[in-house]
């Protein structure tokens, strides 16, 4: 067994919103060409039929407003550019219409195409060279947020592709429930910033299981006194609002809220766990739940469909959806001290990916699972039995010494 | 390495910033969450006039608090119901009287006074 699999015992995911991973880390692509982030011929046609090329042209704040759309038929728009034909092929060519729509202004709509130079992202970009990108990470469904993160949850959005999720009598468990009931019993948590910022998942587990979750400060201090639970989910702040000790920047990342201040909470994260007891024995995957109607360049492909379809009213484009395509492309890096600097992973991963992973490491064959789940990668090999090299990320006879650290 | 995180600058901060879609979302959720707690605990604020950040967020602060609050109090209750338990352990207390009664009745029986029986028992 590989020691940074003998010694993991605590899976962490941090899930940020709504930003795509050309917006993101495309600029890394100039660092690390096997990164697949933005190249010079990369465009989008504007409504004058001008091609708008990709340019490091972001700002941390108010540029991005209104809000881009990235409910179900905005992302159709996005990645068909506009096809509705039934043997029509992804583009990714409908970024700027699509923000164009919502102000009718084409100057305004090519922001959309925008994204950060590495020298803004210190925190994300270092992490993302430092450690294991993947350039292969989807939105689970082209659609908005609650929908997505419920496949970081259940692995799977049981039907929905809008921000409408009530699960009665589901048949598939929460990750949560699932540890926590299993035999031997794991532990898991759920942080959310605080309670004025809360969770988006209140419809089964805050409102039925409230003491699954804990507070930013308690995740902190738990890092502090090695007491992490198996597996630990992190919501980030999603509001503005004074706190207990005076202003509280929301530091999700979420348009038009400020990207330094989502750098600054992902620094803290990582900060935590890695002056923690716990440093050795822990990965922590940092993700974004959905694109946010932002440019990326990847076609997201194909993938098996779950038991449940949207009907062509639900998505609102004409069309049924049978849960048979990924989202866009979205950031996603893990890290650990036994993983080689300058990782480069392009299996596809969405986010039932997660719930697939902490399943069979914790709890390895589990069933019932989603259909999407069960057919979802893990990003982490199970510690029993025989381990793929190939496949193995925490591949390093000897821990890393030599990891960043951040000031904040 | 040390890597230096710039913060965001004192105007990023906005609690009067219009609403965005995803926390008039948040709000509807917990609304539905508000509407199964009992009433004692129900904010009086009306979602659908909240505007911005900050308005919102006083209504979340409230909504999730109340449903730990909720869950604590019947968590509480379902404690004060341990009479059952309580009776278990008066049970439990009096079989074991019982169950010395017979010991010191055995020992009586063998040493043919009642006095050693119940000396050794104040002394316990």
């Amino acid at each position: 067994m590989p020691p940074g699999l003998e010694q993991l015992q605590h899976i962490v995911v941090l899930m940020m919103e709504n930003r795509s991973f050309d917006h993101m880390l495309g600029s890394l692509k100039a660092v690390n060409p096997q990164i697949d982030g933005v190249t010079p011929d990369l465009s989008n046609p504007d409504t004058n039929g001008n091609a708008v090329q990709a340019q490091p042209l972001a700002e941390f704040q108010a540029q991005l407003q209104p809000d881009p759309d990235h409910h179900f038929p905005a992302v159709d728009l996005q990645i068909f550019g506009g096809s509705t034909d039934p043997n029509r092929v992804a583009n990714m060519q409908g970024f700027v219409k699509s923000y164009f729509n919502q102000q009718k202004d084409v100057a305004h709509s090519q922001k959309i195409m925008y994204y950060f130079a590495q020298n803004q992202l210190p925190v994300l970009t270092t992490l993302a060279l430092q450690f294991a990108v993947f350039n292969r990470w989807f939105a689970s469904i082209p659609g908005p947020t609650i929908c997505n993160r419920a496949f970081a949850h259940y692995g799977t959005s049981f039907g929905r592709v809008d921000m409408n999720l009530i699960y009665l009598n589901e048949p598939f468990k929460s990750i949560y429930d699932r540890l926590i009931g299993a035999t031997p019993k794991h532990t898991s948590k759920l942080y959310y910033y605080d309670t004025t910022s809360s969770t988006m998942e209140i419809t089964n587990l805050l409102q039925n299981q409230p003491e699954l979750f804990g507070t930013f400060p308690q995740f902190l201090d738990d890092c502090a006194k090695g007491n992490l639970t198996d597996y630990s989910f992190i919501e980030p702040n999603y509001n503005d609002h004074e706190g207990d000790s005076g202003e509280e920047v929301a530091n999700d990342q979420h348009p038009d809220h400020n990207v330094q201040a989502g750098e600054l909470f992902i620094a803290q994260v990582y900060n935590a766990i890695k002056s923690s007891p716990l440093w050795p024995n822990t990965a922590l995957l940092i993700v974004y739940d959905e694109h946010g109607g932002i440019y990326d360049h990847v076609v997201p492909p194909a993938c098996k469909p779950d038991q449940f379809t949207a009907s062509a009213n639900d998505t609102g484009t004409g069309m049924p959806f049978a849960f048979d395509r990924l989202g866009v492309r979205v950031p996603a890096i893990l890290v650990s001290p036994w993983i080689p600097a300058g990782t480069v992973v392009n299996r596809v991963f969405d986010h039932a990916s997660i719930p697939a992973t902490i399943t069979k490491f914790f709890l390895g064959d589990y069933s019932p699972r989603s259909p999407r789940e069960t057919n979802a990668d893990v990003f982490i090999e199970p510690n029993s039995g025989a381990v793929d090299p190939a496949r193995n990320l925490l591949s390093l006879d000897v821990m890393r010494t030599d990891c960043p650290d951040f000031d904040v | 390495m040390l890597i230096q995180v710039p913060k965001p600058p004192k105007s990023a901060f906005d609690p009067n910033r219009p609403v965005s879609s995803l926390l008039v979302a948040q709000m509807e959720y917990l609304h539905e969450a508000e509407k199964r707690l009992p009433s004692r605990y129900h904010s009086q604020i009306y979602i659908n006039a909240v505007k911005t950040e900050g308005e919102a967020a006083k209504y979340i602060r409230h909504v999730t608090e109340a449903i730990h609050e909720a869950h604590l109090e019947a968590a509480f209750a379902r404690m004060r119901v341990v009479p059952k338990r309580k009776r278990a352990i008066e049970l439990a207390a009096v079989a074991d009287e019982q169950a010395e009664h017979k010991l010191a009745t055995r020992t009586k029986k063998k040493s043919g006074g009642k006095k050693s029986a119940s000396k050794h028992r104040r002394k316990e």
